[in-house]
């Protein structure tokens, strides 16, 4: 019994999830005030590129759906639908990134970009595909594009955060 | 490397398949995804409260930086809205009173008759894609799915989730939003030329004339004191010198070969407001609501902009009638029987929401049928 208490809390999701409620309280506070351009920016969605960047694509797409579905408890929208797209973005983030010869700084930041402007997109098409309307407007480009741009900036410190989140038991000795 | 790829494809799939399970459950509204989104809350909000303490002040400095001049000119504006706002509230207030003695005395339901439960907005929603707000009152409260729920401007929205101490309200600017309204439309007036004395009688005295510009009240209703506001109408009544008093509305006999130029505003039919129903659908944080399916129909002529808007009412609506929406912002015109598009300008600001106030209102068909 206790060993599987032990073996919880040191895994490796439990922390990510411990990390994702401190970020879902940054995202529902802090970042629902500050809107640039009148555009919510999406910290969630930065974990979930930033932990496929971290850990490469299969942990990325678990990574994703994880925070996804944290993410989802707060909104209205159907439950499952944020971490459906979420998982893409994590998996899209390390499958992207695999190409890379080398990696360097400014990679990782154009590719947490470029998966998190089709996170932006792909939201609202999901949306659609559940019976919301008027959801998959012009807006979305620009939407996709501040966030996008944001998440570029930021994405070295949350990856750092990924990697020590989502980093093996063994190695965490 | 096989080995590796089957894993890979494994949690792919299950996580497609959960998600579409979890979606599906949601979509049929499962009590299992409302007890675990209800349990999430209970752990999550001590957390997000302590989030939001921290971050206060990051939030001051920022919006400092980015609104301080609009919120300079808003306080100039608000003052100055305070200002013009105190005399007609007087005036208001007697007028509301008035409607809602006479909405009693014939049997009208009315907005006082309806309980409500105040409370204010804890959080927002994060999305670009959903207007939701939270507050901070629930099932506890009598709050169910539904409700209307209004601030001190008018409407902002319907209950969608109830939990037991905070619900979440859809606001009217969401995209899956939608309400029957009214749009009163002013009557159609038309202004008249009559020709009427255009030279009096040659007379080689000085006469002197009155005209006075009479207001002619018309009692309905045995309220005491109860002038309805729609039924004015102003009417001109002549004096002569010598005494005759000439009809109230009427400017003086025609005469033929006698013209005139003393253009009179006749009123066409009943000075009432016209009323003509449609839908309001939200479209989003960045556009504003438009009613549909109004009507293009003779008698209610073309909506103007800054016609009022209010709920329609009735057996299936979820808001009482005449709670106050907004006004015609713009009108787009549309060929064929499709009517008008109307944008409207919503009279709550959402920028700034803080205490609202649920009615406790169900409609007829809402209610459980008593025994």
């Amino acid at each position: 019994m206790m060993n599987q208490l032990i073996f919880i809390i040191e895994n490796r999701y439990t922390r990510l999830v411990l990390v994702g409620l401190m970020f879902l309280s940054l995202q529902t506070t802090l970042f629902n005030e500050m809107r640039p351009f009148g555009v919510c920016l999406q910290v969630m969605l930065l974990l979930a590129a930033s932990s496929g960047l971290a850990t490469g694509s299969q942990t990325g797409a678990i990574a994703g759906f994880i925070v996804g579905l944290l993410y989802d408890m707060v909104l209205a929208t159907p439950l499952g639908l944020c971490a459906a797209v979420f998982a893409i973005v994590g998996y899209l983030a390390g499958f992207a990134h695999s190409f890379v010869h080398e990696s360097t700084w400014w990679s990782r930041m154009l590719t947490a970009s470029i998966v998190s402007a089709v996170g932006m997109i792909l939201l609202p098409i999901g949306f659609t595909i559940t019976g919301t309307e008027n959801v998959l407007t012009l807006n979305v480009l620009t939407v996709a594009l501040v966030v996008a741009l944001f998440n570029a900036v930021f994405s070295w410190p949350v990856e750092f955060v990924c990697r020590w989140a989502l980093r093996e038991p063994s190695a965490a000795r | 490397m096989a080995g590796y790829s089957f894993t890979r494809r494994r949690a792919i799939l299950l996580l497609s398949l959960t998600s579409v399970i979890l979606i599906t459950m949601d979509l049929r509204g499962s009590s299992i995804v409302n007890f675990a989104r209800s349990s999430f809350g209970v752990v999550f909000r001590p957390i997000e409260s302590a989030s939001r303490v921290l971050t206060r002040p990051i939030q001051n400095t920022w919006h400092g930086i980015t609104h301080y001049n609009s919120v300079v000119d808003e306080n100039r504006r608000l003052k100055d809205l305070v200002a013009y706002n105190e005399g007609a509230t007087i005036s208001a207030i007697a007028s509301v009173r008035e409607a809602q003695e006479l909405l009693a005395l014939n049997g009208l339901p009315t907005l006082a008759g309806i309980s409500s439960c105040t409370a204010q907005v804890v959080g927002s929603s994060p999305s670009n894609y959903s207007q939701t707000v939270e507050i901070n009152r629930g099932t506890e409260c009598g709050i169910k799915v539904g409700m209307p729920v209004l601030n001190a401007a008018g409407m902002i929205g319907k209950v969608t989730d109830v939990y037991k101490k905070r619900s979440v309200v859809m606001l009217m600017t969401d995209p899956g939003y939608s309400l029957a309204v009214k749009v009163v439309n002013a009557p159609p007036t038309t202004t008249t030329t009559v020709v009427g004395e255009g030279t009096s009688d040659s007379s080689s005295t000085t006469s002197t004339s009155t005209t006075t510009t009479t207001i002619k009240v018309t009692t309905t209703t045995g309220i005491p004191g109860f002038t309805p506001g729609a039924t004015i109408a102003p009417t001109v009544t002549t004096v002569s010198p010598t005494g005759v008093t000439s009809p109230p509305g009427s400017v003086g006999p025609n005469k033929p070969g006698q013209s005139t130029k003393s253009p009179i505003t006749v009123p066409a039919g009943i000075d009432l407001p016209l009323k003509e129903t449609g839908a309001l659908e939200g479209r989003g944080l960045s556009k504003a609501p438009v009613v549909r399916f109004v009507e293009n129909q003779v008698r209610f002529g073309d909506v103007k902009v800054g016609s009022p808007v209010i709920s329609a009412g009735g057996a299936t609506s979820l808001a009482p009638p005449d709670v106050v929406i907004g006004t015609i912002s713009r009108v787009i015109k549309r060929t064929g029987t499709l009517g008008p598009l109307l944008e409207v300008e919503l009279a709550a600001d959402f920028d700034y929401l803080n205490f609202v106030r649920v009615l406790l209102y169900q409609p007829s068909t809402e209610r459980p049928v008593q025994p």
